[in-house]
């Protein structure tokens, strides 16, 4: 933008960048500026030159040589800025004395330094200059010296801006000007500089009075009339669009009020009560009240009055109660929503409206009468006038006298009454106040009587409620409120009804809320100390959203609810209990029961189910609703779609196709279940399937004696190089290192999940296997990253074969072990997976196991061995459950697919994950009858280690891409179809066959091990020779790792 | 001084990470660093060149707003890019970035291209921060990074001007949707008056075909 060349006006020698700070520069500079009083096409450059140069040297002089700012005053140096800027020298000129002036507000360090520029009015001056603000580069550097200005507005400096006497406040009243300015990063800036300036003004009556008096009702007025402009066309883009095609300018528009709310509410919380009242006052009686809330009722009614549509209103309002929660607003706000009658607003505004549409306490949205500039204008005008005479706020209603007729009296009646009341309401006259209140409390008591007598009683459909009231007092209805109930109602979608649910929501979180506002409706704040009674209408509502979520084809979706899920608890739940309704408990409880079927028909074991079980889970619990973020979505303002092309979060969409469907009903579930098990005052025992806290951490010290271990050299990507043993554990590889303090024991220096892992063989080396181990990823943004990415090498080929299995099989094994939990979450009869587990955990034998656990004791209290062992003990149970296979058959078929490709597999490698079974199956019997044998009860204490450690694993990419987990859940298949795998799994298969063959008893796993011995013969010379050139701490290991093998041999054959 | 398209960044970061100081380096190098003169800016903007196309750079800076959350919300909503700066001498303005971030995230649209810069890189016997720190939270959170030296100058154009090419290059693939300013984009002005005949079909060749790149 600027040229590049410097230094050309220092006297055109090269040196002067030396000296170039110094009075004696600024001196010389001076100089330029007395010959250059006119600005030229020929000495422009140099102008703008010498100005920027000037600047360098004032922020030099801050901060290093304070006589060149009295040099810069004596001369009065700032004249000729302003001197060359009413010259219209043209925009080049122009943006640099801006950025000038700029830099020097912006760096000036020294308080004394900055008195001496806002000296002498001259930056005032510079202000209300007319600069060409079509150039957006000009207004860009125009508003962001305001800003600058009014970042340094002190109770010091404050009156180099606002002059008493005349009543000017430059900075300000040209700032509000560019309120409505197209570009947005103006607009921006303009609020910033309101704010700073109302901040200050806490500590400046003189000031505050100005702003009040003199400003807030033309400044506020405007600003509420553009925030209702852009509701109006917020609503337009909503009822004309089709096809989802405006969501782009939707999203844009509802982020746009959102920035207004939020910014009203930056205002209301510096808490300036003179402004707040204006504020407040023009929000609801001219924008929230006539516009929001008024097009609640019926959309015929209200003539020619603008209106936008229930929806729209319902989401603008629950965006309101969310982020404004100053007191007296959202109080008048609810009262009337909640409480409020027609005939409170349209008969006031009628007249009103006739008396003048100017006033700020007139229940309409309409357009300011002036523009804001212009009643800046006429407000100066009078303020010279008259404001000696009463500087009051009050003042603004009678200065409008003039132009308005009369009743202004009946209106500053009604301010003042507002103003003794706190200005908590919003209202005209208390009269009709105190009647709506009585019926009010009429009204409360009936769903109590209702409660005493019977359940039909409670169901008493809205209408009959309404006509109920209607005996009691035929003209007090409350319609806004009735049309809130019956949203819930609809039985077609949840378009309305999520909305409705979130202005609950909304109202009761609201900090500034009065709880006896909402105690009317029986509406509990979340803090509320006790509660005896509920709303009943709500509930039941509620219930049935659940109800409805969990069929089949509902039309509910998952933020509906999930927010009836919140809302239902907040009614119900105490401190000292749930006060729910036995009858609503049941019918909860129907709900999560059909949730429970409605997941049961999808259970079908595919591979997939449990990636996204744990998935759903985990997306749930990590990211919880968050009612304001999702009142930031536009897309939920179109009706409820269930295409995923949209880009809707599938959380505020219907699913679409069958693996949606999946994740809905899993969720449906998960919901229910956690809201029934918080009713009846239930802990969860058996979500998550996996806890962080069961898993192996780095630094862990284990007892490994007689744990399968296997030495090999880690070489990290970068070249490090480590001796390690590789332990597998149920859910983990660990890579270990000796305790020097203990033999046998352990310091894990790695820990990683299995299936997390990917495993690939090294081309040229039978001894090495690549490694790595991705981090789940932290957010959707970033990729898993690899926490381990390194090449095992062994001691040999055979060892190198027995990890690949083992960490194969480890996957296959945990996956099958957390799907009888998720079988037993649904009810579903267990399928005996022994053979599973006895081949998958064959590598870790039971007395394997033991260590872990018991090392582990400390850190998890819950799980101890004897549980476990009770657990292992119950192997008996197992024939008992072959029923469960029926059911279970869909699901081993996926689970082993690989396999049958494996058939072609290498002898060699093959034999070698016999004899691993071999042992194991032997060994670790009791193992095997450990899952299949579980019933629900027995299961949850044994099971947590097992499963968590899988979750953790998903949590990587599932989460950040649930489309993701699909293909690569195919990764980890063609990951363990590796060739050297395969063989691995091939025994499984052989399994599973019998397994199903309703048989399965511990014995059938027997069958296996008559294949292990003979090939054990051929395994077993290359582990029994002394591995050649371990290191010396291998020697203490190969026992273990030949333990193992040898282990099985005796056992087995008999 | 037409252009094919206006980016809007902002700066975000802890106080005194010289974020001001990042923005006058890049806007206005007649400001040249000395050492005993620190001068920065709360705007500015730039003309550059990327695939042989005028692109202007408007640069806001944050700076003393982040009290009110409504201002904040805004600028994030309103840029195309952030560069989220931080001090390889201050490790706590390092710790901080999760938060910024976050906000960024939550704020921002989701195509904004956020550069992660680590500033002060002169200051290298002070250095608190590790190169391979920054480039992890990087990775990590799918930023690009890059260290600075607003003092030296180092790199402070390459932040800028990769930040721009991948916002240009979001462009090309259709991410950002150029008609609509909210996002921190604009079309020049010359472009701007075609639109105003052809509301979409004009404005989405000006934006779409390369070649014709030299006219503006």
């Amino acid at each position: 933008m600027f040229g590049r060349s410097r230094s050309w006006v220092g006297g055109g020698h090269g040196k002067s960048s030396r000296n170039i700070h110094s009075l004696d520069h600024l001196k010389y500079l001076y100089n330029v500026l007395t010959k250059n009083t006119t600005v030229t096409e020929q000495n422009r450059n140099l102008l703008v030159e010498t100005i920027r140069s000037i600047t360098e040297i004032l922020i030099w002089g801050d901060q290093n040589d304070s006589s060149v700012f009295d040099f810069f005053l004596e001369k009065n140096m700032f004249v000729f800025f302003l001197n060359i800027l009413r010259q219209k020298s043209g925009r080049y000129v122009c943006v640099q004395l801006l950025q000038t002036l700029n830099i020097l507000f912006e760096n000036i360090s020294h308080e004394t330094s900055l008195y001496y520029l806002l000296s002498n009015n001259y930056v005032n001056s510079i202000i209300v200059h007319k600069f060409d603000f079509s150039d957006e580069e000009i207004m860009a550097y125009y508003i962001s010296f305001l800003k600058t200005l009014s970042l340094k507005l002190n109770n010091h400096t404050v009156h180099f801006f606002y002059n008493e006497h005349t009543n000017d406040f430059a900075l300000y009243t040209e700032a509000i000007k560019f309120f409505n300015h197209p570009e947005s990063m103006v607009r921006i800036a303009v609020r910033t500089i309101t704010l700073n300036v109302y901040k200050v003004s806490l500590d400046n009556q003189a000031m505050l009075h100005y702003i009040r008096d003199k400003t807030a009702v033309p400044y506020f007025s405007n600003l509420v009339w553009f925030i209702g402009s852009h509701v109006i066309e917020l609503d337009n883009c909503v009822q004309t669009d089709e096809e989802h095609r405006n969501r782009g300018k939707l999203s844009d528009l509802v982020a746009e009020h959102l920035d207004h709310l939020h910014y009203l509410n930056d205002i209301l919380i510096i808490n300036c009560e003179f402004l707040n009242d204006v504020l407040t006052d023009h929000l609801l009686n001219r924008l929230f009240l006539p516009l929001y809330v008024c097009s609640l009722e019926n959309q015929d009614k209200g003539g020619e009055r603008p209106k936008i549509s229930l929806p729209v209103s319902l989401y603008l309002l629950s965006q309101v109660f969310l982020i404004i929660h100053h007191a007296p607003l959202v109080n008048s706000l609810a009262d009337v929503i909640l409480n409020g009658d027609l005939s409170e607003i349209y008969a006031k505004t009628e007249q009103d409206v006739q008396r003048s549409c100017a006033k700020p306490s007139i229940r309409c949205f309409i357009k300011p009468t002036e523009s804001l500039e212009r009643s800046l204008e006429m407000n100066k005008h009078k303020g010279k006038r008259r404001v000696q005479k009463r500087p009051n706020y009050k003042n603004v209603g009678e200065e409008e006298d003039e132009d308005k007729g009369p009743a202004e009296e009946a209106q500053e009646g009604a301010e003042k009454a507002k103003g003794t009341e706190g200005g908590s309401k919003g209202v005209k006259t208390s009269g009709e106040r105190e009647e709506i209140e009585m019926v009010i409390m009429e009204r409360s008591k009936l769903p109590e009587l209702a409660g005493g007598t019977s359940m039909q009683e409670q169901n008493t459909t809205d209408e009959e409620k309404s006509a109920a009231t209607g005996l009691e007092s035929v003209q007090w209805s409350r319609p806004f409120l009735d049309m809130v109930y019956h949203a819930l109602d609809s039985p077609d979608d949840d378009y309305h009804a999520l909305f409705v649910l979130c202005l609950l929501y909304a109202m009761s979180h609201n900090k500034g809320m009065d709880p006896a506002k909402l105690e009317r409706i029986q509406l509990p704040v979340p803090s509320a100390a006790e509660k005896t009674t509920y709303n009943h209408l709500l509930a039941e509502r509620l219930i049935r959203i659940m109800n409805n979520a969990a069929q089949p084809d509902g039309k509910i979706r998952l933020a509906t609810l999930e927010l009836s899920c919140l809302l239902l608890k907040q009614q119900v739940v105490t401190s000292t209990g749930c006060i729910i309704k036995d009858v609503h408990l049941a019918c909860l409880e129907g709900a999560r029961e059909e949730s429970v079927h409605l997941v049961r028909h999808f259970y079908k074991g595919e591979e997939i189910f449990l990636d996204m079980f744990e998935d759903e889970y985990r997306s749930m619990t990590m990211k919880p609703m968050n009612v304001e973020y999702l009142m930031m979505d536009a897309s939920i303002l179109l009706p409820p779609t269930g295409t995923p092309l949209t880009g809707i979060d599938f959380v505020k969409r219907l699913p679409c196709g069958d693996v949606e469907k999946t994740r809905r009903a899993i969720r449906v579930f998960f919901m229910l279940r956690s809201l029934s098990l918080q009713l009846r005052g239930e802990p969860e025992t058996q979500l998550p399937l996996t806890r962080e806290e069961d898993l192996i951490k780095t630094d862990d010290v284990l007892d490994l004696n007689n744990s399968d271990l296997i030495a090999c050299t880690v070489i990290t990507k970068d070249g490090g190089m480590v001796q390690r043993f590789l332990a597998v554990d149920i859910y983990q590889m660990s890579l270990v290192e000796p305790d020097v303090s203990r033999l046998g024991w352990g310091v894990v220096k790695f820990a990683g999940l299995l299936q997390d892992m990917q495993v690939t063989g090294v081309e040229d080396d039978s001894r090495a296997l690549n490694i790595i181990i991705h981090k789940p990823a932290s957010s959707p943004h970033s990729k898993p990253f690899p926490i381990l990415q390194a090449t095992f090498v062994f001691s040999d080929h055979i060892r190198c074969i027995i990890a690949k299995q083992r960490l194969a099989k480890g996957r296959i094994q945990a996956r099958r072990m957390k799907m009888q939990r998720i079988a037993a979450l649904l009810d579903l009869p267990i399928q005996p997976t022994t053979e599973v587990l006895g081949f998958g955990l064959g590598s870790a034998s039971s007395s394997q196991h033991l260590p872990f656990r018991f090392y582990d004791q400390c850190r998890r209290g819950s799980s101890d061995p004897t549980v476990q062992r009770s657990v292992f003990a119950s192997v008996d149970k197992v024939p008992g459950f072959a029923v469960a296979q029926c059911i279970n058959q869909h699901s081993s078929p996926s689970v082993s697919s690989p396999s049958p490709s494996a058939s072609g597999s290498p002898s060699g490698s093959g034999s070698s994950s016999h004899c691993d079974s071999g042992g194991a199956s032997s060994s670790s019997t009791p193992s095997v009858a450990q899952s299949p044998s579980d019933d629900p009860m027995t299961m949850d204490q044994p099971q947590p280690n097992i499963p968590d450690q899988l979750v953790i694993v998903n949590e990587t990419d599932a989460d950040a891409r649930p489309s993701k987990s699909p293909a690569r859940s195919g990764d980890m298949e063609t990951v363990s179809l590796s060739p050297s795998l395969i063989p691995a799994q091939q025994p499984s298969i052989s399994l599973l066959c019998e397994d199903t063959a309703d048989t399965l008893s511990v014995e059938s796993l027997t069958l296996v091990p008559p294949v292990d011995p003979h090939s054990l013969h051929t395994l077993l010379p290359p582990t029994g020779m002394p591995p050649p050139p371990a290191p010396a701490a291998e020697g203490t290991v190969t026992p273990d790792e030949e333990a193992a093998p040898s282990g099985p041999v005796g056992p087995t054959e008999p | 001084m037409t252009y094919a398209y206006l980016f809007k960044y902002i700066i975000i970061g802890d106080t005194g990470v010289g974020k001001s100081c990042l923005l006058l380096q890049f806007t206005d190098k007649r400001f040249q660093p000395v050492h005993d003169l620190t001068i920065g800016v709360e705007f500015g903007a730039r003309m550059v060149n990327i695939d042989g196309k005028q692109i202007k750079l408007q640069i806001w800076d944050t700076a003393g707003q982040e009290s009110f959350r409504s201002i904040t919300r805004s600028y994030y909503r309103g840029a195309a890019g952030a560069l989220l700066v931080y001090d390889i001498t201050r490790r706590e303005t390092f710790n901080h970035l999760t938060s910024w971030l976050e906000d960024a995230r939550q704020h921002s649209s989701s195509n904004m291209v956020i550069m992660l810069i680590g500033n002060k890189s002169d200051l290298e016997s002070r250095r608190d921060v590790k190169r391979e720190e920054g480039e992890a939270f990087a990775r990590e959170h799918g930023l690009i990074f890059m260290e600075t030296s607003a003092k030296t100058a180092c790199n402070v154009e390459e932040a800028f001007i990769n930040t721009a090419k991948e916002i240009y290059r979001k462009i090309q693939q259709g991410l950002f949707d150029v008609h609509n300013e909210a996002n921190g984009i604009k079309i020049g002005p010359q472009q701007c008056i075609s639109s105003s005949v052809g509301p979409s079909t004009s404005q989405r060749n000006s934006g779409d075909v390369e070649s014709n790149s030299g006219c503006c």
